[in-house]
């Protein structure tokens, strides 16, 4: 079976300024990456837009006309003091919005096992009417709200391992019992919501870590909380925000998790699709601003995604 | 061999000390610290009156990841000025102090550098360096 991995030029355009961390270069390092013989039977996919009925199930009409307006002609506009559009960002949010849903389509009708966005602008932040840090569209939650509505599931999760709390996909579903989000993050940190007693309706898990975190209060923390919650969800569809700016090496937070941590977190939350969600799960770009270690941990996360299916069929085979 | 014990304040402090002023930006104070070897600057108001200390920890300080911004703005906060980062009302110590009571303090309060202060006014500062001369001085074999 298959693996698929979206992206699209026009995502590498999209350039917010000179020295900027969230930069064209990290989609560079992730193809080369991916590029790779190991990851010769990945499928690539040209990641298309969103349509406007995708995106308008998350945020306003209003928002949409707001930031495709504020799109410049030459230079860059700045929607707030770290995010900015120049003239291809219009069309990288969309199609960065859009391959959520193209993977959502082609796993629902079983073209393929899981996907992995490799697109940007990331979208975590970005609430139903604001684009803040780094973030225009909330691509994972338009995914994630495309996969209920257009398939009718029942329930939807979506697992947040960005070093940032995703704010803005929490203030999407906060209120919604169909969806359950779930974040591992610094604390404090950027942008300072994320706390354990935020829990929507019983639907949002957070799990803040302090600084200098690293792979044994990740594993401990999924063990003891994130996993749990998210097996008595029992989940049709797995959306991971993956984030890779825990890592060791980033320059933009505190914590230490290593390329191992985040292949072990992928194979968990694999684990868990495999036995509640059919295996489905599309995984979208977050974060990750080590050039090196981004490249690096998001080739063992696309490695596990890839080898999801044997690991399904192994576990399967050993319960019978 | 107890010769440190008969050492003041004043005996060891650099006096008229560089100072400035609350207004001064961080980058210009990058600048003197890049300048000279200082800790610590003493922070003067319009009257001459000390109303801070600003460290080269206030000014790294400065730059720490915050709630606010997913990136510290490296070139605003330049532009800050020192009264954002100054300490307030600082521990101060007299000239007349025994320098046996100074050591105390420099250690108890893990402090670089204290602003001597006498009748208000600002008369010195002293530092760990300046100390550790005075106990090479009176050691000296």
């Amino acid at each position: 079976m298959t693996t698929l991995l979206y992206n699209h030029p026009v995502c590498m355009e999209h350039d917010m300024g000179y020295g900027h961390p969230e930069c064209p270069d990290r989609l560079v390092a992730i193809y080369g990456a991916l590029k790779q013989p190991a990851f010769a039977a990945l499928q690539w996919r040209e990641a298309p837009a969103a349509t406007l009925e995708q995106l308008t199930r998350v945020h306003p009409q209003r928002y949409l006309d707001r930031i495709m307006a504020a799109v410049p002609k030459d230079g860059l506009r700045a929607l707030d003091g770290d995010t900015a559009l120049c003239p291809s960002s219009g069309e990288a949010a969309l199609r960065a919005a859009g391959a959520a849903c193209a993977a959502v389509d082609e796993i629902m009708a079983g073209e393929a096992d899981n996907a992995f966005c490799a697109v940007r602008p990331p979208g975590h932040h970005a609430e139903p009417g604001r684009a803040m840090g780094f973030c225009v569209f909330n691509n994972v939650a338009v995914g994630a709200v495309h996969a209920r509505k257009v398939y009718g599931l029942d329930r939807v999760a979506i697992i947040d391992f960005d070093v940032h709390h995703g704010n803005g996909t929490q203030a999407v579903f906060e209120h919604q019992p169909e969806y359950m989000y779930l974040s591992s993050h610094q604390s404090p940190l950027y942008p300072g919501t994320g706390r354990s007693s935020e829990r929507g309706v019983g639907n949002i898990v957070n799990l803040p870590l302090p600084p200098y975190s690293g792979s044994e209060e990740i594993r401990n923390g999924w063990a003891t909380l994130l996993a749990p919650a998210l097996r008595a969800f029992r989940p049709d569809f797995i959306f991971i925000s993956a984030g890779f700016d825990a890592h060791r090496l980033d320059p933009l937070a505190q914590l230490s998790f290593t390329e191992e941590d985040y292949a072990w977190l992928t194979r968990e939350i694999l684990a868990i699709a495999a036995e509640f969600s059919k295996g489905r799960v599309v995984s979208t770009l977050e974060g990750g601003y080590s050039l090196s270690a981004l490249a690096a941990s998001v080739a063992v996360h696309v490695k596990a995604l890839m080898e999801a299916p044997a690991l399904a069929a192994q576990a399967a085979a050993r319960i019978a | 061999m107890y010769e440190f014990l008969k050492y003041t304040v004043k005996d060891a402090m650099t006096p008229s000390p560089l100072t400035t002023t609350p207004d001064t930006l961080l980058r210009e104070l990058e600048k003197i610290f890049e300048t000279h070897d200082f800790n610590g600057i003493p922070v003067l108001n319009h009257e001459g009156r000390l109303v801070g200390m600003v460290t080269k920890y206030d000014l790294l300080k400065a730059f720490i990841f915050t709630p606010d911004s997913p990136i510290p703005r490296y070139g605003l906060i330049m532009d800050r000025p020192a009264s954002s980062v100054m300490s307030l009302d600082p521990v101060t110590v007299n000239p007349d102090m025994p320098l046996s009571r100074l050591l105390q303090e420099l250690v108890e309060l893990q402090t670089k550098s204290f602003p001597v202060v006498e009748n208000g006014r600002l008369v010195g500062i002293i530092s760990r360096e300046d100390v550790l001369k005075a106990l090479r001085r009176t050691t000296a074999a």
